[in-house]
């Protein structure tokens, strides 16, 4: 009796040791099951996901896919983990901020040549074939959309201030955010950003400040090799952000991120807000402003009238430990293209990658419009690769958002605040050299 | 079997060999002898918990004390060569770290203080026995059930200026006339995250300290009110010294937890604004999202050894006072 129970101890051990390091491999019958990973998850968009993946596997019997959903907050550290381990991984979310440092690591497989000769990229726009592959020709990942910013702004409330249209400059929105901007009615001019990813919309307007001088490779470069804040243009765009916190914005502004600034605009009390396009969804569900009392507009420009956008991009990548990279490539192509595409970029609110999506009537009419227009004049509304790729991003971003906070708290100046990032971005060039 | 019957049989069995076995155990005995065939079955038995804690527990451990004295990026893992004491310097050399300790300091005795005295006070109302007592403990223990990042979330709206509860009730209580702009301003932060963590760590004490005082015979109350004794002098002559062990185990392990606790900073501020609410942890938090593993495990491996130090003067303070007392 007590060598069974020593005997069934011991493979009860063995058992859950042996589980714990299977891996998975086709099975008798030749099907293949992928491990997929997404990244910026929610909900909504897993059951999305999961309706795209039963119609692929529809197509492609032999293949089941797999999808691990890792909360937001610390989904890219789990896939960091997983590639890292080096197995477990098919096809994965791969973002402009990870695709740098995860490459470098060798965990991405670079499909360029599973994808050469692809109809794919005939249907895709210019921006997306671009942002499928690095400085060196490589692709690491397909984009499935874009972030890109636009102005939301409140009709009604610019009218009753004496304005007929919308702010097309920084030094404009100063002006009609100012006017509106009444704190003892609980009226707020401008939903500043002075939290988490605060950097991203300061450096915004420096970018549309200079829009021409920039370099097209390098959003944070100028045509003359030196730093977008080394630039008069960057001090005079910072001075303008500087009194649009202090003249149209709420207080709390300082600490306020994403959600925040999302609540203001929603619950009827700000009258601007700078945005990717998800929130138009959030924004049409609310109960304090109705339809008819708020549009988009095009991203503002800088006192040239042109200005950069500075598209943020996700897309579908292949683990290099993937033992199924057949598969996985051709579960990427499905999710890049036709309808897999359009209805994933539709329901989660993002910038098409498809060629097509211009003459589809949901993007020409409501608040799309305003990104249609910025589509058709790329000589005004310039798109930017932004340096996000690079191994220091995320130290950058954290240092960039606490001086923009020191910034509007007084603690330092915009001189002060261009010169310390000019000093920091030509350092981080010369080490990369 | 009788009495007579069983003291025969022990009786034969020494008779047959006496003390004999090891550690002078009777031969025969309730105890088996310690042979190594029982000492493999023991060791196959035990086998998969060491295994379990060698591979879920002490290697990670190991694997993440190594990364400290490593140039370990994430960002970069082609060079991960050893950099010495590196790692640690740089945790030193940093602008914020003076900032960062003090804070820590505040964020320790400026919750805890708080939590001990409420603590106490809501345990020593619910030993009270009153209608729903039930009821209204499971009403006060009940935030400890909830994540502390999502206390964090939803103070952050309960502080925000524009739109939060606590400067509404304030302005209605007439008590401010502006609202406070709490989680902008890097002093009104500080206090916001306390209020916060107060409110939540309360509940751990008011559980620990009710277990204890539960467990206080009424003989020593009622000895206590025969000796004349007031409510203040019972408190402290009868309730406490019988709970020391209890309050000095629990102050111990909230030091421990709330020096260990980002979650609700994390939620509440992001360690803002300006980096004035960071705590150590919060801290190696935003190190470790630079990727930078390295100088997140030396800060690691100092958070320990801080708190082992800790551990061992408090317990060896506490045990010190009840040799005294004793």
């Amino acid at each position: 009796m007590r060598r069974r129970t020593a005997v069934l101890a011991l493979g009860t051990a063995a058992a859950m040791v042996l589980t714990g390091c299977s891996t998975m491999s086709p099975g008798a019958s030749g099907t293949v099951t992928l491990n997929m990973v997404e990244s910026l998850t929610n909900p909504a968009r897993t059951d999305l996901l999961k309706g795209l993946i039963a119609d692929f596997e529809k197509q492609n019997p032999k293949i089941k896919v797999n999808l691990v959903s890792p909360p937001t907050e610390q989904a890219d550290q789990k896939l960091q983990q997983m590639l890292q381990s080096g197995s477990g991984v098919d096809v994965l979310e791969v973002r402009d901020i990870t695709v740098g440092p995860w490459s470098n690591n060798g965990w991405l497989y670079d499909m360029k040549k599973d994808l050469d000769g692809w109809k794919g990229w005939e249907g895709m726009t210019e921006n997306a074939v671009k942002a499928a592959q690095d400085a060196k020709g490589r692709t690491y990942f397909v984009p499935y959309g874009f972030y890109g910013l636009s102005l939301f702004y409140r009709t009604d409330l610019i009218r009753k201030a004496g304005f007929d249209k919308p702010p097309a400059t920084w030094p404009e929105l100063l002006k009609q955010a100012a006017a509106i901007h009444d704190p003892a009615q609980r009226r707020y001019g401008y939903a500043f950003r002075g939290g988490a990813n605060g950097n991203s919309n300061a450096t915004a307007a420096i970018e549309a400040y200079l829009a021409d001088q920039v370099d097209p490779a390098n959003g944070f470069k100028l045509k003359n090799g030196r730093t977008i804040f080394s630039a008069p243009e960057a001090e005079a765009a910072m001075e303008n952000y500087l009194r649009l916190f202090r003249q149209a914005s709420p207080k709390s502004s300082v600490s306020w991120g994403y959600p925040e600034m999302v609540e203001a605009f929603s619950n009827g009390s700000t009258a601007f807000l700078l945005q990717d396009p998800e929130v138009i969804a959030t924004v049409s569900e609310s109960k304090s402003i109705s339809k008819d009392q708020w549009a988009t507009a095009p991203l503002v420009a800088g006192p040239g009238g042109k200005t950069v956008q500075p598209l943020a991009t996700a897309g579908w990548g292949v683990a290099k430990g993937s033992k199924n990279k057949a598969e996985a490539v051709k579960l990427v192509q499905f999710l890049s293209q036709g309808e897999a595409s359009t209805s994933f970029t539709k329901k989660n609110s993002l910038v098409p990658i498809l060629k097509s999506a211009t003459n589809d009537p949901f993007y020409k009419s409501g608040p799309w419009s305003s990104y249609v227009t910025m589509t058709e004049q790329p000589d005004t509304y310039l798109v930017v690769t932004q340096p996000r790729g690079v191994s220091w991003w995320a130290e950058w971003q954290q240092k960039a958002d606490t001086e923009v906070q020191q910034l509007i708290l007084g603690k330092t100046t915009p001189k002060k605040l261009v010169a310390g990032w000019d000093a920091y971005w030509t350092e981080k060039w010369q080490q990369e050299k | 079997m009788s009495v007579a019957s069983t003291s025969k049989t022990k009786t034969a069995a020494q008779g047959e060999g006496g003390t004999s076995g090891r550690r002078g155990l009777p031969r025969g005995g309730r105890r088996r002898e310690f042979t190594t065939r029982r000492g493999l079955q023991i060791a196959a038995f035990m086998a998969p918990a060491a295994l379990f804690v060698a591979v879920f527990t002490y290697y990670p451990m190991v694997a993440g004390g190594q990364m400290a004295f490593r140039n370990w990026k994430l960002t970069d893992l082609t060079d991960t060569s050893w950099v010495g004491l590196k790692n640690f310097r740089d945790v030193f050399a940093d602008p914020a770290w003076g900032t960062v300790l003090t804070n820590s300091a505040i964020w320790v005795v400026g919750s805890i203080v708080p939590q001990l005295v409420i603590g106490f006070a809501l345990a020593l109302w619910l030993r009270r026995r009153f209608r729903f007592r039930g009821l209204y403990q499971a009403l006060i223990f009940f935030p400890w059930a909830i994540s502390g990042f999502l206390i964090g979330i939803l103070f952050r709206w309960m502080f925000n200026s524009e739109f939060g509860v606590v400067n509404d009730l304030l302005q209605k209580a007439g008590l401010i006339d502006e609202p406070i702009a709490w989680l902008a301003d890097p002093k009104t932060a500080m206090v916001a995250v306390l209020i916060a963590n107060i409110w939540y760590g309360v509940t751990f004490f008011a559980i620990m300290i009710l277990a204890a005082l539960q467990s206080i015979p009424d003989e020593l109350y009622e000895a206590a009110a025969l000796d004349g004794a007031g409510k203040a002098r019972t408190l402290f002559q009868v309730t406490i010294p019988y709970i020391r062990t209890t309050l000095a185990l629990t102050v111990l392990l909230r030091v421990i937890w709330i020096f260990n606790f980002p979650d609700l900073i994390f939620g509440m501020t992001g360690g803002g604004p300006n980096n004035e609410t960071h705590i150590v942890t919060t801290w190696m938090i935003k190190i470790t999202q630079q990727g930078d593993y390295g100088r997140a495990s030396a800060l690691g491996l100092l958070v320990v050894a801080a708190l082992l130090v800790f551990a061992v003067f408090f317990l060896l303070a506490t045990r010190e006072r009840k040799r005294v007392t004793q």
